[in-house]
């Protein structure tokens, strides 16, 4: 499965701006958001500020290849199980 | 002695005569110490003691399948949040201590024998109980608004809680509340929480450092929070 990530900036009223949106194919699946200084020990991680189907959200990952196989896992699990997509 | 702060909460909402305040002040019970994260009681456990928390923090909570900790409501000195344990014999969600915290263990056949003889004082603790739902309404209503609000609604309503007993400091009073404690209470991520109390901060609506949350601006904090403190029935307005 296709996942693409695209830079955009995001509107959370605080300095954590700098954000990805997270495509599977032409689907927009979750808003990464980096943590800015504001966060102490968890600034540079990155947080998911949105996720659209994926059942779980506002999790929080070290690094962006730990979010990329959070979101790739249950992508699969939502969109290519079969019934995933309805259920 | 130590049930000195059962006295004091239903002082904040009621008027104990002088024998009653004397039988409140001195209700023999054991002192159980927790550390942080220690349960009290647990779901499913049948009790035979009511727990009146006379230092630090607990908590009502209960967790899903999913391992997430929803937190149903904080408890300070002064409040037995089990006191429902008389009358229904099992615990259908557990308690917690979030900090360390130290309980007086009164017996039940004690709390019974005291409301018996001095049904003034079972009004009083009836009271007392629907006060606390009274606050689980007004958590219901706080749970579906932005997290500025609910966050701003919970630093006001701990502040009054807190003074009421005599824990407050002029403007200030202890905050051991973790910022995750907080999340789980108010179905917020760490992340959301951390951002709204630095929202609140360069506002200066409040300053929150070294455990003790000093509020700045009253009448703004109300305010950020939509907070009206009648659901607490406190007789003295802060």
């Amino acid at each position: 499965m296709n996942l693409d990530f695209r830079p955009v900036r995001v509107a959370t009223g605080s300095d954590d701006e700098e954000g990805l949106l997270a495509f599977a194919g032409e689907r927009l699946v979750a808003v990464l958001v980096r943590l800015s200084n504001l966060h102490d020990d968890m600034a540079g991680s990155w947080f998911v500020e949105a996720s659209f189907g994926l059942r779980d959200e506002h999790q929080t990952f070290t690094d962006l290849p730990s979010a990329e196989a959070w979101i790739r896992k249950h992508v699969s699990a939502r969109f290519e199980s079969g019934s995933g997509a309805t259920r | 002695v130590d049930s000195t702060f059962l006295l004091r909460r239903l002082e904040a909402i009621a008027t104990p005569t002088a024998e009653e305040r004397a039988v409140l002040s001195s209700i023999p019970g054991t002192i159980r110490q927790f550390r942080a994260h220690d349960d009290i009681v647990r779901l499913g456990d049948r009790p035979s003691v009511v727990c009146l928390i006379v230092e630090g923090i607990a908590a009502r909570y209960k967790v899903s399948a999913d391992g997430k900790r929803q937190i149903m409501s904080f408890h300070i000195p002064g409040d037995i949040p089990d006191l429902h344990s008389l009358f229904i014999d099992v615990m259908d969600h557990s308690l917690g201590a979030l900090v360390p915290t130290s309980v007086l263990t009164i017996r039940h056949e004690i709390m019974c024998s005291i409301v018996e003889q001095h049904p003034r004082i079972a009004k009083l603790l009836w009271r007392e109980t629907l006060i606390d739902a009274a606050v689980y309404r007004e958590w219901i209503v706080m749970r579906d608004r932005p997290a500025y609000q609910r966050i701003a609604h919970l630093f006001c309503e701990m502040f009054l809680r807190m003074q009421a007993i005599g824990l407050a400091d002029g403007n200030a009073c202890e905050w051991p509340l973790t910022q995750s404690q907080m999340g789980d209470a108010l179905g917020l991520s760490n992340v959301h929480v951390n951002r709204t109390i630095q929202e609140l901060r360069a506002e200066e609506l409040i300053v929150l450092e070294g455990g003790a949350l000093t509020v700045m601006d009253w009448d703004g904090l109300m305010q950020a929070g939509e907070f009206d403190p009648l659901y607490l029935h406190l007789q003295r307005a802060a």
